[in-house]
């Protein structure tokens, strides 16, 4: 096969570019010289046996590609439909230690299941209180691309670097790009010890 | 394939003249057997689709090695198909390759000027056999274990360079940590590149020389 004979020479590139004749007279001369001898034979709908077959191949191959594919869908994302996060309620601390007014950054460590493996990961949550009974938790991580804010008390807010957005010390945006507030964790106070349950 | 797309592709890549190279070149009046080498390659190309699924999740670690292939087996959607599709295929393709070798004895088609072609047909033949040993290993359980103990003690009674062969396959005197690494590096990289190549020459090759017609008996 000669891989130039499809290639518009310099002189003639107009036409054979621009012509529809042209290029269809190209391709039929192809198929004229791999056709086979004989006069290909058509059924009744006028379809050739070459024609039939090479449909039959489209269909068969790609009923397999589907029921090979179809379950890959489901085998890559499997995992990510699986809940990893806790239903539990995850014990933080005592509650004498959150000082009225200022949020206090508390830890637990939780067990998170990804597949066959369990890892333990630090959680850290911002627990504020005004009157040392009701209580409430705020996640540390940044409403907008997922940094760590930290308090700041001169600013009376919660400071995350990675955009310089400022958030009010009930979780509320004060400035900057974050879409919505903090979010926030269902809170429990039991023998004086603080629960949370709810995102992780 | 006329369609309009296919003009402007094939207008600045010629891409007709090849399928039709490949696809539309003449041959003799065959019969089924002539398939085995094309069932063969099909076998390749969904073990190559269901292994490159498999590393998503398969952990080559002697101490995940067997929970990840568990897990994939017994939690994950679908895992089971992928990886029973992966491991009855590679039976298979083992069969189907042997098949294709003895149809080629049978018809004589490995002689003047296929020889060449039968050469690339042998290393694919062992590059077949390595991969099934390869991936043996992987699952990390007895019979894996000791299947791999077995292969590389019949290996060290290689001539010479037994007791050598044996140290490098297992990356040491025994089965280690470092065996299911190399033995994974085998068998997702190295065997699948000289695969990939070997299958190319002799794909090249089978079309260079066309197909042999089937054997008569006054010839
Ligand atoms: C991964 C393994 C292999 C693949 C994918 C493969 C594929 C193919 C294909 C598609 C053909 C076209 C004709 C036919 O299907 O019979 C062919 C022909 C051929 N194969 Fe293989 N093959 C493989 C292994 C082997 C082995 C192990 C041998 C022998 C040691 C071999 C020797 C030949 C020869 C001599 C021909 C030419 C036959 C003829 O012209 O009639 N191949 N191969
Ligand atoms: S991630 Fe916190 S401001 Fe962008």
């Amino acid at each position: 096969m000669n891989d130039d004979a499809d290639l518009p020479k310099a002189d003639h590139a107009d036409s054979s570019l621009t012509d529809p004749a042209a290029q269809g007279e190209s391709v039929s001369r192809l198929d004229a010289d791999t056709q086979p001898d004989e006069d290909p034979q058509l059924d009744a709908k006028g379809i050739s046996r070459r024609q039939m077959l090479t449909r039959s191949v489209a269909v068969m191959g790609g009923a397999i590609a589907a029921g090979v594919g179809i379950p890959a869908i489901f085998y890559v994302a499997g995992p990510a439909a699986e809940d990893s996060g806790t239903a539990e309620w995850i014990r933080l601390g005592a509650a004498s230690s959150v000082e009225p007014g200022t949020p206090t950054l508390m830890k637990a460590n939780v067990e998170r299941r990804s597949g066959y493996l369990t890892s333990t990961e630090e959680l850290s949550v911002f627990v504020t209180t005004e009157n040392g009974t009701s209580f409430e938790a705020l996640s540390n991580v940044c409403s907008h691309l997922g940094c760590r804010v930290r308090w700041v008390d001169e600013q009376d807010g919660f400071f995350c670097p990675c955009h310089n957005a400022v958030f009010n010390a009930d979780g509320t945006v004060a400035s900057g790009p974050p879409p919505r507030p903090l979010d926030q964790f269902e809170v429990k106070v039991e023998e004086s010890q603080i629960f949370i349950k709810g995102i992780a | 394939m006329s369609s309009k797309i296919g003009d402007w592709v094939n207008e600045r890549s010629g891409w007709r003249n090849h399928y039709a190279a490949i696809f539309l070149r003449k041959i003799p009046k065959i019969n089924w057997l002539y398939t085995l080498g094309s069932a063969t390659l099909f076998t390749m190309t969904l073990q190559f689709a269901t292994g490159i699924l498999l590393t998503l999740y398969y952990v080559p670690e002697p101490t995940q090695a067997h929970a990840s292939v568990d897990y994939i087996t017994n939690e994950l959607t679908f895992g089971w198909l992928i990886r029973g599709l992966h491991h009855w295929g590679s039976s298979a393709m083992v069969l189907l390759v042997i098949l294709h070798m003895v149809r080629v004895i049978a018809y004589g088609a490995y002689k003047y000027p296929r020889e060449a072609t039968w050469f690339s047909g042998v290393a694919l033949l062992l590059l077949t056999f390595s991969f099934g040993f390869t991936g043996y290993l992987l699952p990390w359980d007895q019979r894996a274990y000791w299947a791999t103990v077995v292969g590389t003690r019949i290996g060290e009674v290689t001539p010479f360079v037994g007791g050598s062969l044996k140290s490098v396959m297992l990356g040491g005197e025994e089965i280690s940590g470092l065996t299911l690494t190399r033995f994974y590096g085998a068998h997702v990289w190295i065997l699948p590149a000289v695969l990939l190549v070997l299958v190319g020459i002799h794909m090249y090759l089978v079309i260079r020389n066309g197909i042999t017609a089937v054997p008569k008996r006054n010839e």
